[in-house]
């Protein structure tokens, strides 16, 4: 024991008072840091701060004005969301282990840290009073109103170092779960005040015994044990790689179909399914399995760049004439497929792994374009069904989801051997990145209307999304260029060597190095265009910040919000942050375990 | 015929043909789809009787401008300078203050110290997770949160903060600051050759020469003797720039043209001659690659297209700005005005001390109990240039703690190691080899962070700092011109960016060529 | 006929000549064995036969093919001509099983369970079947030359080139390479070896020829090249290498 307390004497000596000018360092960073502590506390308990302006607007921060009988949709969407998540948490499960009594130390660490907090936090702050303009100090937190929260703390770490002497050890994947099980518990257990009005709507005093997540806390449940048995099934499929294949194509196509599934509620006319959309459905879907399963047959190979030709041919001619929009989809679909069944359809594996891709795009296709062409059933007052927190995510996920495939090609082009082509995708990369973001955002909200012919009209959120693909297309190149360039000369000469033509080489060889170099980028693309969706506020859209800073700001009707938009705006913050930190944590290790699997 | 076909077919698999008939085909799609989109632009605007046109820069808008050069501007022009010199004003400065921050999170990451590392650490983490404009919203709202001006006394301070803005104290420049601005860069250059000298005697002759001290001494001392009255000589600029400004108003337009054309033709030949006679030692006479005859043509028809240029109306256009006769934008800047001023600043009758240190100052708005930061001694910072200027520091101050960080751990240890095993002292040790290393690496993504941060000052929008984005976006609002007013800001943000990419791309030759 | 006919190949880096007029003949089946100092254009030119590098002046004839821009001829002699580079070259992201069958179904369009069948005897062959699900990452340099020859073999050439083999590898890996090479040769394979390594060339070449400066000093059987040189050039560089 003795041994043990001069052993932590000396680290904390070393780490911290190795040198006089160590130990003012750390007196004084110790002094900045309580006092910005103290401050912030005292300005975000301050009594003219309405902490309820924030809670009681959580729908509006959501989902803006979507209509409450639909919710549904939404709650599916983000079930989905989370399904895939723990399938994949389960899939890609770590080896390493951790134990109870591990995670009763990092909760304890917290929780002490919490106690710390507790104790050094003002009793006083400072509010400027409306009536003379003057600052005033007003008492917030008296030391009698934590005596009940410290006491409870400290039975909280009572508690885990009990837990902690429990003997157990399990894998550090099933923590995720857990880590979720708190807020769900919460849910339940914790009541935060909401505001109710009289009759004359006024504003009666928060009833403390009403929880505000009433609504949620069943749809979060059931969304938490889904997680978890998706989890459990990741983990009995863990050595399937076709299993794992099928969840990496899942997440590529889930966003289409999810926010499909919120913007449009299909008015489908049963007539027009049975009588066209079926019939093309189902005959494209003969045709493309007939492809794939005669393709060995010694005629059918012999005629089957004739078949190829004719079915440029009949794409191209599609394109001009009228048919239904799914012909045309079909037909592009299956023409993309017939130019690379022969290489993959050799054996009966192939064959099979290659039906299901085609049954599932035709039909993702299908349902796709059933739903976009039909008008939509929900009516959301104002612009747009998009708005607040789904608003923001639409604009990241869908910013990187079209800029991508751009970016690859503007990367391609920059590195081409060609010079013009060189030259133009250079100019339009140094283009692009030399002006700020919200220069491009104007250019959609006001001048691209100028560029569109006669009848063509795009939504604002269709505009940015434009713009945006651009943009982070062009930073994108950038990245993937990079890994371009990382690729010894000699693996091009190999391919050169062994006859591979240009397209072959890019799409074999050159890209998927490039690519498995750029992954860790991707994710951090991803955070960027999360935190500069937020410049759509500048413009006008309705989006996460935009209902902090403008509209709950200005709220008047049911209950007088003005004013209160420095609880929003830090309320913003913490959302933004605990997001992109948790991304870019997550990405960071998964990089490592990338870097550990490659050898 | 056969023949014939056979031939025609290995025209077209020829390798060479292939390539460039792909990349004009690329080349002509382009073309075709930029005039398709131009031609849908040009109806389209002469539907709505908004023609494209530029005549806005020259009518007066008839708004005001919080801050800057014009606050009530005459024209459009004037607007646009305001807003542009704002927004260079926060990138210059902010520059500055994020390298400095920067650089001390960066070395405060690398401490020792538990507390100061963890410290940094956290800063990084909650600044680079929070969107930029979130912070600068809130940094705002902070400063409105602030007790009203109207409550303080008039008077002067030493520092001063409210919901009006800051105010601190400040050296004010006085009539003589700019030549004394002039005459301490000259100081400067003069004190670094001194220097050169002292270190050039000391490796020749071997002896202790303190070149150091040499030069800071005759830093201080001209800076004494400028500081006094001394600065007053570089008036003989002024007085010979005044003699240009008169000789420059007697030249016409067409002369700018022509010398313009004859520089671009001149350009284009002197390369087009290099790439020839770079082929034409040995045995390579005439051998070029397709790529070379590439090069040569596109050199050529870029200056045909430029000097047709010049002596088209665009051509005229310019020529007419750099006389300082242009009609219709009421410029009054060009090449006679440039060097009217450059006499006007640097007056030698001038004198007095150039700068003059004041408090800041509380005043009376008229008889109103309204009150305000004056703006004529001290320094007062509005709102938004406050918030903007605090927000881009600290978000780029952090991502360049990173780079500084990255950059020091980059240089191995194994060099620190070899340093001390010569001898060298731990603080020469950090500047004669870590330093220039760790500076070699950082370098470059410097400069990436040095343009973010101009490009994010655009974000002043949202606080109501008049920067470019802002005041054109007023602009457009007032004319409906919005193709010129953005073809603008991408010119203003391109030339912004080209220049300080071709300052850090200075500085990274230079390094490199003295690392060999 | 002879499979392989250069006539006064010449070839440029920009100021700098590489090749000064080569002319040689190769017969099928024969094994030629170049050598040189470094930069005496040796490798420049095994390159240009199956155009990575493209010379400027003179012809160079494969298998009746004349090498000229012409897209078609650069494919056809691509696929009749395997090379081996000096740093191996494999593909990091493929296996060493899909490296060789990446050629042969891309290329030669054939099926994929043919390919694999070949890639497993090719790597009898070169004696490492056991390796075929790594990754190139997992292998020593030899086992990594010896997949890269396997990878060119699966394309069935009629010539293999083989730029510098073995310069990168230590000496124990250098034999297991040298010992696939031979009974390469002896199975009547045409192969022109760029090389240092001289017991190689006495053992299998069947001509070995001298570069230097861009130009082929000296083109002899082994035994007089090694015991009896001509040259003075010849000299100079046997008494330097041996």
């Amino acid at each position: 024991m003795n041994i043990d307390i001069k052993k932590q004497t000396r680290v904390i000596k070393e780490n911290l008072f190795s040198s006089p000018v160590s130990t003012l360092l750390t007196f004084i960073t110790s002094y900045i840091m309580i006092s910005f502590f103290r401050g912030m506390f005292g300005f975000a308990t301050a009594p003219d701060k309405d902490w309820l302006s924030v809670l009681n607007n959580m729908q509006l921060y959501m989902v803006q004005a979507y209509p409450e009988s639909d919710f549904i949709r939404i709650w599916i969407c983000v079930g989905l969301g989370f399904i895939f998540s723990g399938l994949s948490v389960g899939l890609w499960e770590t080896e390493e282990k951790t134990s109870l009594s591990k995670l009763c130390l990092t909760f304890s660490k917290i929780v002490s840290g919490i106690i710390f907090l507790t104790i050094i936090a003002p009793t006083n702050s400072v509010v400027v009073s409306t009536a003379t303009g003057i600052r005033e100090q007003v008492e917030v937190f008296s030391y009698a109103e934590r005596i009940p929260l410290l006491s409870i703390l400290i039975g909280l770490l009572v508690v885990f170092f009990l837990i902690s002497k429990i003997n157990l050890s399990f894998n550090k994947s099933l923590l995720v779960s857990i880590y979720l099980f708190v807020p769900i518990i919460l849910l339940w257990i914790m009541k935060i005040p909401t505001i109710q009005l009289d009759s004359e709507n006024q504003r009666v005093f928060p009833d403390p015994l009403m929880p505000i997540a009433n609504s949620t806390k069943i749809p979060w449940t059931l969304i938490w044990i889904s997680f978890v048995v998706a989890y459990l099934v990741g983990v009995y499929f863990k050595n399937k790689k076709q299993f794992k294949n099928a969840v990496s194509i899942s997440w590529v196509l889930l966003p289409l179909l999810i926010f499909s599934w919120i913007f449009k509620k299909p008015l489908i006319d049963l007539n027009e399914l049975i009588r066209n959309d079926i019939p093309v459905f189902i005959g494209f879907l003969l045709i493309g399995v007939l492809t794939i399963y005669l393709i060995n047959n010694k005629i059918v190979e012999k005629f089957y760049s004739y078949y190829l030709g004719f079915l440029v041919v009949v794409t191209i001619a599609s394109l001009f004439l009228k048919v239904i929009l799914l012909v045309k989809a079909a037909l592009l679909l299956l023409l993309l497929f017939s130019a690379i069944i022969p290489a993959v359809s050799t054996s009966a594996k192939g064959k099979r792994s290659l039906t299901i891709v085609w049954i599932v795009s035709l039909t993702t296709t299908a349902f796709l374009l059933e739903g976009g062409t039909s008008t939509t059933q929900i009516v959301v007052p104002g612009s747009s069904i998009f708005g607040g927190f789904s608003l923001t995510w639409l604009l990241a996920i869908f910013g990187t989801y079209v800029s991508f495939p751009l970016g690859v090609l503007l990367a391609l082009g920059r590195n081409s051997s060609l010079p013009i082509i060189r030259g133009v995708c250079t100019g339009i990369i140094e283009l692009v990145r030399s002006v700020p973001y919200i220069t491009w955002l104007f250019f959609a909200s006001v001048t691209m209307a100028v560029f569109l012919p006669d009848g063509v009209e795009f939504n604002l959120i269709v505009r940015v999304l434009i713009v945006t693909a651009f943009f982070s297309g062009a930073y994108f190149a950038e990245n993937i260029r990079g890994g371009l360039q990382s690729i010894p000369k000699g693996q091009f000469e190999a391919a050169d060597a062994i006859g591979m033509n240009t397209v072959q080489k890019t799409s074999l060889i050159v890209l998927p190095q490039a690519l498995r170099a750029i992954v860790p980028t991707l994710v951090s693309s991803i955070i960027t265009s999360f935190k500069d969706s937020s410049l759509v506020t500048i413009i006008g859209l309705f989006d996460f910040l935009t209902i902090g800073r403008m509209v709950i700001g200005n709220q008047s009707i049911p209950i007088n919000f003005i004013g209160h938009d420095r609880e929003n705006l830090l309320f913003i913050a913490f959302v933004y942050w605990i997001f992109t930190f948790t991304l870019s944590r997550r990405s960071m290790k998964f990089e490592k375990r990338l870097g550990l699997g490659e050898r | 015929m056969v023949k014939l076909l056979s031939k025609i077919g290995a025209f077209f698999r020829n390798v060479v043909v292939l390539k460039w008939a792909v990349q004009f085909i690329f080349l002509g799609g382009l073309i075709a789809l930029i005039f398709n989109y131009l031609n849908i632009a040009v109806g389209n605007l002469a539907n709505t009787n908004i023609a494209f046109s530029w005549g806005f820069l020259g009518e007066t808008p008839g708004v005001s401008i919080a801050e800057g050069l014009y606050t009530l501007p005459k024209s459009g022009l004037q607007m646009l300078q305001t807003g542009m010199l704002n927004m260079l004003r926060i990138t210059v400065t902010g520059i500055i203050a994020a390298t400095f921050f920067g650089t001390i999170l960066g070395i405060a990451r690398l401490s020792n110290n538990y507390i100061v590392e963890k410290t940094a650490t956290s800063l990084l983490e909650v600044v680079r997770n929070v969107p930029l404009l979130v912070q600068i919203l809130f940094f705002q709202a902070l400063i409105l949160s602030l007790p009203r001006l109207e409550v303080y006394d008039v008077g002067s301070v030493l520092f001063h903060a409210s919901s009006k803005g800051v105010a601190l104290s400040w050296p004010n420049r006085q009539d003589g600051a700019w030549m004394f601005m002039l005459y301490f860069l000259i100081t400067l250059y003069i004190s670094n050759r001194v220097y050169k000298q002292r270190v050039k005697l000391l490796e020749e002759q071997g002896r202790e020469t303190k070149p150091f001290l040499w030069s800071l001494s005759a830093l201080v001392i001209l800076f004494a003797v400028g500081w006094y009255g001394g600065y007053r000589i570089v008036g003989i600029i002024g007085f010979v720039s005044g003699f240009i400004s008169q000789g420059l108003e007697v030249l016409p337009g067409i002369f700018y043209q022509i010398l313009l054309s004859v520089v671009a033709g001149y350009i284009s030949i002197t390369s087009v001659r290099k790439q020839i006679s770079s082929k034409r030692s040995g045995e390579l006479q005439g051998k070029y690659s397709d790529d070379d005859y590439f090069k040569m043509i596109i050199t050529i028809v870029i200056a045909i297209v430029f000097i047709a240029l010049m002596f088209a109306p665009v051509g005229q256009g310019i020529a007419k700005f750099l006389v300082g006769d242009e009609p219709t934008f009421k410029s009054d800047w060009g090449l006679p005005q440039f060097f009217g001023g450059i006499s006007n600043a640097l007056d030698w009758s001038i004198t007095g001390a150039p700068y003059e240190l004041n408090m800041a100052e509380i005043e009376q708005v008229g008889t109103t109990k309204f009150k305000k930061y004056s703006t004529e001694v001290g320094k007062s910072l509005t709102v938004g240039y406050f918030a903007t200027w605090l927000g881009v520091v600290i978000y780029t101050a952090i991502f360049i703690s990173e780079i500084v960080r990255a950059g020091i751990m980059a240089v191995s240890k194994g060099q620190s190691e070899a340093g001390l095993s010569l001898g060298l002292r731990r603080s020469s040790l950090l500047r004669l080899i870590v330093l220039p290393q760790a500076v070699r690496i950082m370098l470059p993504p410097m400069g990436n962070q040095y343009l973010n941060l101009a490009k994010n000052t655009s974000l002043g929008i949202a606080v109501g700092f008049p920067e470019v984005v802002a005041v054109g976006q007023t602009l457009y609002n007032q004319e409906g011109q919005t193709l010129p007013v953005f073809l603008i800001w991408m010119i203003f943000f391109s030339t912004v960016s080209l220049t300080l990419s071709t300052i850090v791309n200075y500085y990274n030759r230079k390094l490199k060529i003295v690392e060999r | 006929m002879s499979i392989i006919e250069a006539k006064d190949v010449k070839k440029w880096f920009g100021d700098f000549q590489a090749l000064k007029g080569i002319s040689m003949e190769i017969q099928e089946g024969e094994v030629l064995v170049v050598c040189g100092p470094s930069g005496s254009g040796k490798s420049t030119f095994i390159r240009c036969i199956n155009r990575l590098e493209q010379h400027q002046e003179g012809s160079i004839i494969v298998d009746g093919i004349e090498l000229t821009n012409d897209i078609k001829n650069i494919e056809a002699i691509r696929s009749e001509v395997g090379m081996v580079f000096q740093s191996f070259n494999l593909f990091p992201h493929l296996t060493v099983l899909q490296n060789i069958t990446l050629a042969p179904t891309w290329v030669r369009k054939k099926s994929k369970s043919d390919s694999e069948q070949k890639a497993m005897e090719l790597l009898e062959r070169v004696g490492i079947p056991e390796q075929a699900n790594k990754f190139p990452g997992q292998l020593s340099g030899g086992q990594q030359q010896r997949v890269a020859i396997a990878r060119a073999l699966a394309m069935e050439p009629k010539i293999m080139l083989f730029d510098e083999p073995t310069s990168a590898l230590d000496p124990e890996m250098i034999k297991e390479v040298l010992d696939v090479m031979k009974e390469l040769a002896k199975s009547g394979m045409t192969m022109i070896v760029v090389t240092h390594e001289m017991g190689f060339a006495k053992e299998v070449a069947d001509r070995v020829m001298l570069f230097d400066d861009g130009l082929m000093v000296e083109e002899n059987t082994p035994n007089e090249f090694f015991d009896n040189p001509k040259n003075d050039r010849t000299k100079l560089f046997l008494s330097q290498i041996l």
